[in-house]
């Protein structure tokens, strides 16, 4: 040990960023993420998507409302939620449940390193989902999608998980604070099912819900993954693609502005129960 | 241990969890709030869709779903939660016999599901015109208790194999969705590949909604109700014996997962 | 209220040194609520200008009972709770306005259960922490491997958090503060609940950080280990500092007195506020071990006040009776207790 009064040799601002981005970001996701373990994670992650797509095709089928294509798509984007939603608000609000946040707030971490390395885990996650979901639509329904299609779909498909991690990662700051966040991720999860145009077309909803599913992440995403799965360009569906990218763009800057805000008061308030 | 002192420990079991249960936010969550947001989409998909005449048919599965959602992860939940709390060892070695004391509480769990066919049927007839008028009203009434009776039991026989494996917990998120289709809850079951069918045979919920769909909708209920009652004896028995199978295997090896 | 003349003193003496770490008048107010039907709102002063220098290479301890203000104190040391007013330095850098600074010169522990990630084993949980701290990379795994040595976990390393003693996560959080060799150390009552071996393997590994050149500050209510320890201690009581010196300083205080233990069964509170009003008595303290009680009564040394004692402690029963020279444990009471008055 030594007593020099500088420590030991810091790496310089920009390479300790990308080290707490790319490594710290893995290591803490393995951290918080309560389903990595196979055991859960082929349950909760695989087995709960495979079955909800399922449903609601069948259920589509019941109604007539639509052809398979319309559910599968709606649902295998909209099951990115599983790590989109849930992944992201458990790699923030598990902070808080392990008592971690001093410790954390006590290095000289850069803040927005600390926060967006968590997400990138989340979204590489989120998206196997979605992938997964296309699967099985193509395995066990009435779903082809024409190779040349794929990459379109891809695109729209990671620009939807990204935006719907801005939107987890809001639920997880204010995890920080809430005690059991976690109903509001669930409550969250369902509310996206009927809002955004997973199983009933927007058109069908009164206008106020309409309103209210344009507000949130999915919506403009799954719309045009389904005009690229039925032939549709990416071009055309670019100002789609850019009202989803402007939905998660502002919730993931209000989700990092409340994790700041609450770090700063915190250390300024107000209340006895700190961390 | 008596019979009588059984449904005593039953009884206590019962009010105990229901107070537990209705306190809590998973409560609002899964008897409310999922049953209503699910009856919703359904509901929006099959006027949309065209299917008239369905509406209290769907809005009756919607809230079977409900007391499925209730009893699945409130007797895992039970489980898990005793297992954490350590009190999972002394309630097995109670002297109170484990099945009555595991049967109020997934009676409970069922029991709150009451809350999501009202929820359902409430949002229905205000919000998109449900019809109310049930066929055979007596019928209704007792085909309602009878089913949360076979569900509850049900969940019994799903207790034991959570107090078995310690991660069948993890196996819960799977048992919501495919249970709702293989006992046709919403979707019939005639839409999905034959050999879906048979399966759900051996299912409470199967029955139970085939009871209630008949004496709301118009039809027999009474053999379903008679299949329901004879499953729920059946889950009895089988919970009763794994049970006491456990409770050999425990004092045998002492190396189940208790904790 | 001025700080005691002692403080003064040896802040105006640590003034013309350097300090490498400095409070002036440190005040923190938190609000809080408080009435169980109508909530109303209720200002607590925790720490009411405490001032106080550390020199380099001291270990530096705060003693004082629980809720006087120690992790208050500590946590404005380090960034974490912005003073209500006063100031606050580290290594020369103000800890409001040069935050990050400061955070990458010191190095935090505190006691108790949680703070580390239970799915993770103790190499990945420090390794979390040595990115965070920005350990130059290729430093990373042989700066572990040295740290887990220092608290004896190098065979432990691999395995999740979630199965360790309450003793062995103390040592990972020692380690966890050391990552990136800061010259400033906090330990913020290190020792809590750990079992006495293991609480001196740690005692004795927080001593040779001094010993290697780091500033340490200890806060802690064992008073043994205070005065083990450290070099000088502050007494804080009710968020302030009552007394500051080294522990014979603290000693000196009480070397006038004399204290007289008695071991006793069923001793009622009516009969120690009797004994505390007695005229020569300075302070009455209990301390339960076991079914037995411990009253130890402190007075001016000359008084025979046993025979007093024991006709007012007449419904107990009275074991072992012995005088003896006060301690540091001694200074405290009175110290905290002439606060208290």
């Amino acid at each position: 040990m030594s007593a020099s009064p500088v420590g030991l040799p810091q790496s310089s601002p920009p390479v300790a960023f990308l080290r707490t981005f790319f490594v710290g970001g893995v290591i803490a996701y393995r951290a918080l993420f309560n389903w990595i373990r196979p055991s859960i994670y082929i349950p909760t992650m695989l087995g709960g998507p495979l079955f909800q797509i399922l449903f609601f095709s069948y259920l589509g089928r019941f109604s007539g409302l639509r052809d398979d294509t319309f559910f599968v798509v709606g649902n295998a984007v909209q099951v990115c939620s599983m790590s989109s939603i849930y992944g992201a608000t458990m790699t923030l609000a598990n902070e808080r449940y392990f008592g971690t946040l001093a410790s954390l707030l006590a290095t000289p971490a850069n803040r927005a390193a600390l926060f967006l390395g968590r997400t990138f885990p989340v979204i590489a996650n989120g998206l196997f989902v979605s992938v997964f979901g296309f699967a099985v639509g193509a395995v066990f329904l009435d779903f082809d999608l024409a190779a040349s299609a794929l990459p379109s779909l891809a695109i729209v498909v990671l620009i939807t998980v990204v935006s719907c991690t801005g939107f987890g990662m809001l639920l997880g700051a204010i995890g920080l604070r809430m005690r059991d966040v976690f109903f509001v991720s669930n409550l969250a999860y369902f509310v996206m099912l009927l809002f955004c145009g997973v199983n009933v077309p927007l058109e069908e909803l009164p206008g106020w819900m309409q309103a209210i599913g344009r507000s949130l992440p999915l919506t403009h995403g799954i719309a045009a993954a389904r005009e690229i799965a039925s032939g549709g360009s990416l071009a055309g569906v670019s100002g789609l693609v850019r009202a989803e990218a402007l939905v998660g763009a502002i919730y993931a800057a209000g989700a990092y502005g409340l994790f700041r805000f609450f770090e700063t008061s915190s250390r300024r308030s107000a209340s006895l129960e700190n961390f | 241990m008596t019979v009588a002192h059984g449904l005593r420990v039953v009884r206590t079991g019962w009010l105990v969890s229901m107070k537990e249960l209705t306190h809590s936010s998973f409560f609002v969550l899964v008897s409310i709030l999922q049953p209503v947001i699910f009856a919703t989409i359904a509901f929006f998909m099959v006027e949309a869709g065209g299917r008239s005449g369905t509406l209290l048919y769907t809005a009756l599965g919607a809230g079977l779903m409900g007391i499925w959602s209730a009893t699945l992860f409130g007797s895992g939940g039970l489980i898990q939660w005793e297992r954490y709390q350590g009190t999972l060892e002394l309630l097995v070695a109670a002297p109170a016999g484990l099945v009555f004391v595991l049967l109020g509480s997934t009676l409970a769990t069922s029991s709150i599901g009451i809350y999501a066919i009202g929820a359902t049927l409430l949002w229905g007839s205000i919000f998109f015109g449900v019809p109310l008028d049930v066929a055979h009203p007596l019928l209704f009434v007792i085909a309602i208790p009878v089913t949360i009776l076979g569900l509850g039991l049900l969940g019994l026989v799903l207790a034991t194999t959570f107090v078995l494996y310690r991660h069948a917990n993890a196996l819960s998120n799977l048992l919501e969705y495919p249970v709702w289709l293989v006992t046709g809850l919403l979707v019939p079951v005639s839409l999905l590949p034959g050999w879906v069918a048979p399966i759900g045979w051996f299912l409470a919920p199967t029955w139970g909604i085939k009871a209630i769909r008949t004496a709301a909708l118009g039809g027999d209920p009474l053999p379903a109700i008679g299949a329901t009652l004879a499953l729920s004896a059946l889950y009895l028995g089988l919970g009763a014996i794994a049970i006491k199978q456990f409770e050999r295997l425990s004092r045998e090896r002492a190396t189940l997962a208790l904790t | 209220m001025g700080e005691s003349k002692l403080t003064h003193y040896i802040l105006l003496l640590y003034r013309e040194g350097v300090s490498v770490v400095e409070a002036e008048s440190l005040r923190r107010v938190y609000r809080t609520t408080t009435g169980a039907v109508r909530r109303r709102p209720l200002e607590v002063e925790a720490v009411r200008g405490v001032s106080f220098a550390i020199g380099q290479g001291e270990l530096f301890g705060l003693l004082g009972p629980n809720g006087a203000g120690k992790t208050t104190t500590i946590k404005m040391l380090i960034t974490l709770l912005i003073p209500t007013s006063g100031r606050a330095r580290v290594l020369g850098h103000d800890v409001v306005d040069d935050a990050r600074v400061v955070r990458s010169k010191i190095g935090y522990v505190f006691g108790g259960d949680r703070g580390l990630y239970e799915r993770l084993s103790a190499f990945d949980n420090l390794r979390y922490f040595a990115e965070l701290y920005g350990v130059e990379g290729r430093l990373i795994r042989r700066r572990i491997a040295e740290l887990l040595d220092l608290v004896g976990l190098t065979d432990r390393e691999k395995e999740r958090v979630e199965g360790y003693s309450r003793g062995m996560r103390q040592r990972l959080h020692i380690a966890r503060g050391l990552l990136h060799d800061p010259p400033v150390v906090f330990l913020d009552e290190p020792t809590i609940g750990v079992d006495p071996v293991g609480a001196r393997e740690l005692r004795s590994t927080i001593a040779s950080l001094t010993a290697a050149g780091k500033t340490v500050l200890l806060t802690t209510h064992y008073m043994f280990e205070a005065d083990t320890l450290c070099d000088r201690i502050a007494v804080i009581a009710r968020g302030e500092i009552v007394a500051s010196g080294t522990p014979s300083d603290l000693k000196r205080i009480v070397a006038d007195r004399t204290v007289v233990e008695l071991e006793a069964y069923g001793v009622e509170e009516r009969a120690l506020e009797a004994l505390r009003a007695l005229p020569g008595v300075d302070s009455v303290a209990v301390e339960a071990r076991d079914q037995m009680q411990v009253v130890s009564v402190q007075s001016a040394k000359g008084l025979e006040l046993t025979q007093t004692l024991l006709a007012h402690l007449d419904g107990a029963r009275v074991g072992r009776v012995s005088a003896r020279e006060p301690t540091l444990e001694d200074a405290y009471v009175a110290l905290v207790e002439d606060e208290a008055r």
